[in-house]
């Protein structure tokens, strides 16, 4: 009998609910209370979120997201600086047992193994994804998912954005972007380094559309089902505490 | 900025992998004060806050500082990827050694 996890749309949140929701869904997993899970969800209003090392001060340019009402938010996964744009992107989360078959003790080897189900997904739909070490994922070397992970509680945590329509414009009013790093891509404009679905194919694809084939996606390459479900009370609870007393505080996004 | 105090920053982008910043203030050639940050993955992630503490009072010697981190993290069981315990050090000395 083929695996069952639960397959959550939690749709448009702000973006401390959202990180707060993702650790609450890996708490309740750490304690039996629900199955191994994929969520996705959307931003509202837009957001960045940045890595759990990174510095808001450094990354984000608090100002202008306050002038665009745009949120910004520490992940508690490393990683670097995304800008979630309402209508361009999707987020999806996973959280799963450390002791399950498709999770490694190689924290690199898991990060592919996770990704899979996103890489599949969006062949479903034609586009050509790949894996790209370490944590990215790939059409004809551009990138169109980025994807971060952590382990606590003996349940692997991990989120990840993929590209349905990109606005380097607004990436680049909100992302302060170092020089260093921008040396190293020797220059590339974001363009050139950046894609996203509808880009890749010429044509605008739903959210639904998407978030159907990377359900099949996920069932295909993790060799499960996923069966539409709820957020739990006890999630729920624990996610609006999380918000109140993590996520939204000075203390968490500018701790670093 | 106190008397003898220096403070630096230095970012450090490691081939293939991520990117380190560091803010280091030192005296006499020796860490005062350390923070990195940065798009890298470390596990578990409190592992970075406990290394900046223990990097206090150290000489600002790369190789010696490669080796007490790569130590550190291994007896902690910490998993650094996209960035080494070299690379975390060189950024650190480049840190400590730039013009503020």
């Amino acid at each position: 009998m083929v695996e069952r996890w639960r397959l959550l749309d939690t749709g448009l949140n702000n973006a401390y609910y959202n990180m707060a929701l993702d650790e609450a869904i890996a708490i309740a997993r750490s304690r039996g209370i629900v199955p191994n899970t994929i969520r996705f969800f959307r931003w509202e209003p837009s957001a960045v979120s940045i890595g759990y090392f990174q510095s808001m001060i450094e990354e984000v340019d608090v100002e202008a997201c306050k002038r665009l009402g745009i949120d910004y938010v520490r992940r508690r996964t490393g990683g670097g600086a995304v800008y979630h744009d309402r209508d361009g992107e999707l987020t999806y989360s996973i959280a799963v047992d450390e002791d399950h078959p498709l999770v490694s003790k190689d924290f690199q080897k898991s990060y592919e193994t996770l990704c899979s189900g996103i890489v599949r997904g969006l062949r479903i739909l034609g586009v050509p994804a790949e894996f790209k070490p370490i944590n990215d994922i790939v059409v004809e070397g551009k990138k169109i998912s980025g994807n971060a992970a952590t382990r606590s509680w003996r349940v692997v945590h991990q989120h990840g954005t993929i590209l349905r329509r990109v606005n380097p414009k607004l990436m680049f009013t909100v992302l302060k972007v170092s020089s260093e790093k921008i040396r190293d891509k020797i220059i590339k404009s974001v363009e050139e380094r950046v894609t996203s679905i509808e880009a890749f194919l010429g044509r605008e694809v739903s959210f639904q559309e998407l978030k159907d084939a990377l359900k099949r996606g996920f069932e295909e390459a993790f060799k499960i089902e996923l069966i539409l479900g709820e957020v739990t009370s006890f999630e729920k609870e624990l996610a609006e505490k999380l918000t109140v007393e993590k996520y939204s505080t000075t203390e968490w996004n500018f701790k670093r | 900025m106190l008397l003898g105090v220096y403070l630096g920053r230095a970012e450090f982008k490691v081939e293939g992998g991520k990117l380190i910043k560091a803010h280091v203030e030192k005296d006499n050639g020796r860490i005062l004060k350390v923070k990195i940050t940065g798009d890298f993955f470390i596990h578990p992630e409190d592992f970075l806050e406990e290394l900046e503490g223990a990097l206090v009072g150290r000489l600002l010697n790369e190789s010696d500082l490669g080796t007490f981190i790569k130590s550190l993290a291994e007896k902690r069981g910490a998993i650094l990827l996209g960035i080494s315990p070299e690379d975390l050090a060189r950024c650190i000395v480049m840190a400590g050694e730039s013009s503020g």
